[in-house]
């Protein structure tokens, strides 16, 4: 989608499923960026900055949340009709996010402890990623994701080239910055080696470990990692709460916390 | 900056600097307008960064490191180099990790600019031997060809360095197995080493020189000398002995389809950090960031590792897509292709990779459990053979002959020259009778009077041989070639694999072997023939098995309903192998398929292949190497062999068509 000018700027909108917004947010956060987006992008549904509303087709959609409520299956399917480019935002949208946890347990007894009248709350037994239902153009990792990836992003639509977003461990990124490893040099747990960079290895440069939000990356030897951690001393209990965090259910923690919990999801 | 090699320490002036005085050192450095690079705690490890005084230094720290573990301890002294290298690679300050190297713009026009090069002056302090060698292998790498890094080179430059002598290792330090250290000898504008109270100071060059003379520093005593001279020779005592890494480069190339990698491959997480670490690693990756208006590019260059998945991808697909493929292209390029690049291997011993795997996997292990060096076993040299020349043959007679099966028949040989009675089980004989072609046959026991051969006719030279008579005279030639090692199976079990006719070269070893029967750990034989009629040497195997001094295991491939023993190939014995088999020593020999698959079977039980040894059959005309006949690979079986080990072989012995 070369740009040829002001005057075709692509129509966009956000779109929310099963989340807490805070993707959305970090477009709102691109402060300074804010004026050239509107500029070259023309933002036409976006819930969490305008109460306005525009029927589709649109150029691009962002796609926040997982698919977690009986009327979202439907709704993202309508969605996708309306998206030449369909793009997932955060943990939510491109793995299910932290709300998939319950893909584990009983939802019912979930529904149960939580709400007083259960039977008044609509929900999937499931929440799963927006992959699983319509196809995805392209996907922004993490919780949330990363403001100088989307600009990127938003660029290569502008520029019309493929993102450039690595698929490599966080640990290149925590190597090219200095930053000690925890790993290593502490003994403290870290998800960095099987965790898709992105974020400029943010909490490490904090003296914590990754905590997985960026998800798996393509590689991931996430069995040899839940090995290593168990061989370490760690009990199984915490090896799955290390891998059963925002990004659960995507392949392949989904498969070692099968594992590790003997149960499948 | 590049220094020259510095003069051998004994000549170079030395001076002692006390540890109190080190911080005018490093004031001498920022005076000069350089920013001091150098070794202070941080985040739990002694990395390299900014120095602003001596202060900044691990006084009295000293680190403890393993496969995926570093700590940092307490020394009981106030040393300020006391600990090995730490996370910090110096390419850091050469070869930056994240460096824009073009912008391209595209208002008014379009084209590309490279940046001006503007590189900041440093001194790196603290720069040990096996890191001195890794600049050195960057600047093969980006300076020693005609495409070459300019922005390296400018950081090079701008770098002075001042070494350290390591004064103590770490369990990961490997550097003296790949020749780059413990002693920084070279390539340092000033060298310290530290001991007691202070640092007998080396300058390398005239920089190094005048830096070194802004600094209070005195004549060191003798002892003072005496003693930074035996700190590092303790450290290569510490580190241990070295690795067997000489023609390793060689040996990975034979080793591309070796299991290990798969098993390597399954363990590791492909974080890159080992490549991170390597202070030689210089795989790139270029990122463009351009802006939404269009307007400018800029291009990045960032570390890369060759454990990105997409590093080796292309449109079609991607050519190392398996972790194996991309743990082996790592390996083997430090440790082989390297070597045929840049002339030296691509890693400096610093033992980075190891400490900061987070699965511990320990390079070391990899290299020579996936290439290891095979030890020669030193054989006695054989006695020099009675009549070496084609046409030469002496004399014997025969005393005797003996039918051990319808078409096998032992004769004993005498009056022969005292040399045959000095040859060894697993020799030949060059065997010609007048008007016969001399064929190669086999010792199968030795006598004090003589020697027997045992032959199964099946030409005419054979068949002419066994018809003889008792006192009928025999040319021969021998006794040549190699012979069993019997001493590679001291302390061992040995085992010895015979198929039918094959059992005569080994008669002799057995017969040595109950001779010496205290000197190993067990004996078996397992010895497998067409039907029981087939059998050589029927008594002495009643004998050999009624001593139960060995074990003794026969089969057959087919039996009449009279036949109470085992039927089946001889591998079917290998079941009652009831002991560890890596502490086996093998000899086997019999029809080459018998062969072939009881050294497969051996291998797959963990039989080493350099303890197995085979006796090969081959064409022989002369037996001394000169007919051409028996060459297989680079071997004459007559005089290299007929004995070799499994590992001397290599692919050669189950490759069709050698």
């Amino acid at each position: 989608m070369a740009s040829t000018g002001k005057a075709v700027r692509p129509r966009v909108a956000v779109a929310k499923f099963a989340s807490c917004d805070g993707c959305q947010l970090t477009i709102l956060d691109l402060e300074e960026h804010l004026l050239e987006i509107v500029s070259r992008f023309d933002i036409v549904e976006f819930p969490e900055a305008t109460s306005r509303h525009s029927p589709g087709p649109y150029d691009v959609v962002f796609v926040e949340g997982s698919i977690s409520a009986p009327d979202h299956l439907d709704q993202i399917k309508a969605l996708r009709k309306q998206a030449r480019l369909l793009v997932t935002i955060g943990a939510c949208a491109t793995a299910g996010g932290i709300q998939a946890l319950r893909n584990w347990a009983d939802h019912d007894a979930f529904r149960a402890t939580v709400y007083e009248h259960p039977d008044w709350i609509e929900s999937l037994s499931t929440a799963t990623p927006v992959s699983d239902h319509v196809k995805v153009d392209a996907e922004l990792r993490g919780c949330p994701i990363d403001p100088g990836q989307l600009l990127e992003l938003m660029t290569a639509v502008i520029v019309g080239r493929r993102p450039q977003i690595r698929d490599e461990a966080v640990c290149r990124e925590c190597k090219r910055r200095g930053i000690v490893c925890m790993v290593v040099a502490t003994g403290q747990a870290c998800m960095g080696p099987v965790t898709t960079s992105g974020c400029n290895a943010l909490c490490p440069s904090y003296g914590r470990g990754c905590y997985g939000c960026f998800g798996p990356r393509s590689a991931a030897n996430a069995r040899s990692w839940s090995a290593d951690l168990l061989r370490s001393g760690r009990p199984p209990e915490e090896v799955w709460r290390l891998f059963a965090g925002f990004t659960a259910y995507a392949e392949p923690s989904r498969a070692v916390l099968t594992e590790l919990g003997k149960t499948k999801p | 900056m590049i220094a020259n090699p510095a003069p051998s320490p004994t000549a170079a002036r030395q001076w002692f600097l006390a540890r109190s005085d080190l911080d005018a050192l490093i004031q001498a450095l920022r005076k000069s307008g350089r920013t001091v690079i150098g070794p202070t705690v941080r985040d739990g490890a002694i990395v390299n960064d900014e120095i602003a005084s001596a202060s900044d230094l691990p006084s009295g720290i000293r680190d403890e490191q393993a496969a995926g573990r570093y700590r940092l301890a307490d020394r009981s002294d106030e040393r300020v180099f006391g600990y090995t290298v730490g996370p910090t690679p110096w390419k850091r300050f050469t070869f930056p990790p994240n460096l824009e190297i073009s912008t391209a713009h595209m208002s008014g026009g379009f084209g590309f600019e490279e940046p001006h090069i503007v590189v900041p002056e440093l001194a790196f302090l603290g720069v040990r031997a096996c890191e001195i060698a890794a600049l050195a292998m960057q600047d093969r790498v980006f300076l020693g060809s005609p495409f070459t890094d300019e922005d390296f080179r400018a950081r090079r430059k701008a770098a002075l360095i001042v070494a350290v002598q390591c004064t103590t290792s770490s369990s990961t330090c490997f550097c003296s197995s790949m020749g780059t250290g413990p002693e920084v000898r070279s390539g340092y504008d000033i060298l310290l080493t530290e001991i007691d109270d202070g640092f007998v100071v080396q300058a390398g060059s005239p920089v190094g020189a005048a830096i070194v003379a802004q600094v209070p520093t005195r004549r060191p005593t003798h002892a003072e000398t005496g003693a930074a001279v035996d700190v590092v020779e303790a450290v290569r005592t510490q580190i241990g002995e070295p690795l067997p890494i000489a023609g390793i480069d060689q040996r990975l190339q034979h080793q591309l389809d070796n299991p290990r990698w798969a098993l390597v491959g399954e363990r590791c997480v492909e974080c890159g950090n080992c490549t991170m670490s390597c202070p030689t690693c210089f795989c790139t990756a270029v990122t463009e960031r351009s802006d939404m208006e269009g307007k400018s590019s800029v291009t990045e260059r960032m570390w890369d590792s060759c454990f990105d998945v997409n590093f080796a991808k292309v449109a079609g697909g991607d050519f190392r897509a398996r972790p194996r493929d991309r743990y082996r292209q790592w390996l083997t390029h430090k440790f082989s292709t390297w070597m045929d690049q840049f002339g030296s291997f691509g890693c400096v011993g610093c033992g980075r990779c190891i400490t900061w795997c987070p699965v511990r996997i320990d390079v070391r292990e990899e290299l020579l459990a996936i290439a290891p060096i095979i030890q020669p076993i030193e054989r006695p040299v054989a006695v020099e053979p009675v009549a070496a020349s084609p046409g030469d043959f002496s004399i014997a007679r025969l005393a005797s002959v003996r039918e051990e099966t319808d078409d096998t028949t032992t004769l004993s040989l005498t009056d022969l020259d005292p040399a045959f009675l000095a040859g060894r089980p697993g020799q030949f004989v060059m065997v010609a009778l007048p008007a016969f072609p001399a064929v190669p046959i086999s010792i199968s026991r030795f006598h004090a009077t003589g020697i027997d051969l045992t032959i199964r006719a099946v030409g005419a030279t054979s068949t002419a041989l066994v018809n003889l008579h008792p006192g009928a005279k025999v040319g021969v030639r021998g006794p040549l070639g190699t012979f069993w090692p019997i001493e590679d199976a001291y302390g061992r079990h040995a085992v010895v694999v015979a198929g039918g006719v094959g059992l005569s070269p080994l008669h002799g070893l057995v017969e040595a072997l109950v001779a010496n029967r205290d000197r190993f750990e067990s004996v078996s034989l397992y010895y497998g023939s067409r039907t029981p009629e087939d059998q050589l040497f029927r008594d002495d195997l009643v004998a050999w098995s009624a001593g139960k001094a060995i074990d003794v295991a026969v089969t057959v491939d087919r039996a009449g309903p009279e036949w109470k023993g085992r039927v089946g190939v001889v591998t079917t014995l290998f079941d009652m192998m009831a002991c560890d088999c890596s502490r086996i020593t093998a000899f086997v020999v019999g029809p080459e398929r018998m062969m072939q698959a009881s050294v497969q079977s051996l291998i797959s039980k963990g039989v080493p292949p350099e303890r197995i040894y085979v006796s090969m059959e081959r064409h022989m005309e002369c037996g001394i190497g000169l007919c051409g006949h028996c060459q297989t690979g680079p071997y004459f079986v007559c005089k290299d062999g007929p004995v070799f080990s499994l590992s001397e072989l290599g692919d050669l012995y189950v490759r069709e068509g050698i």
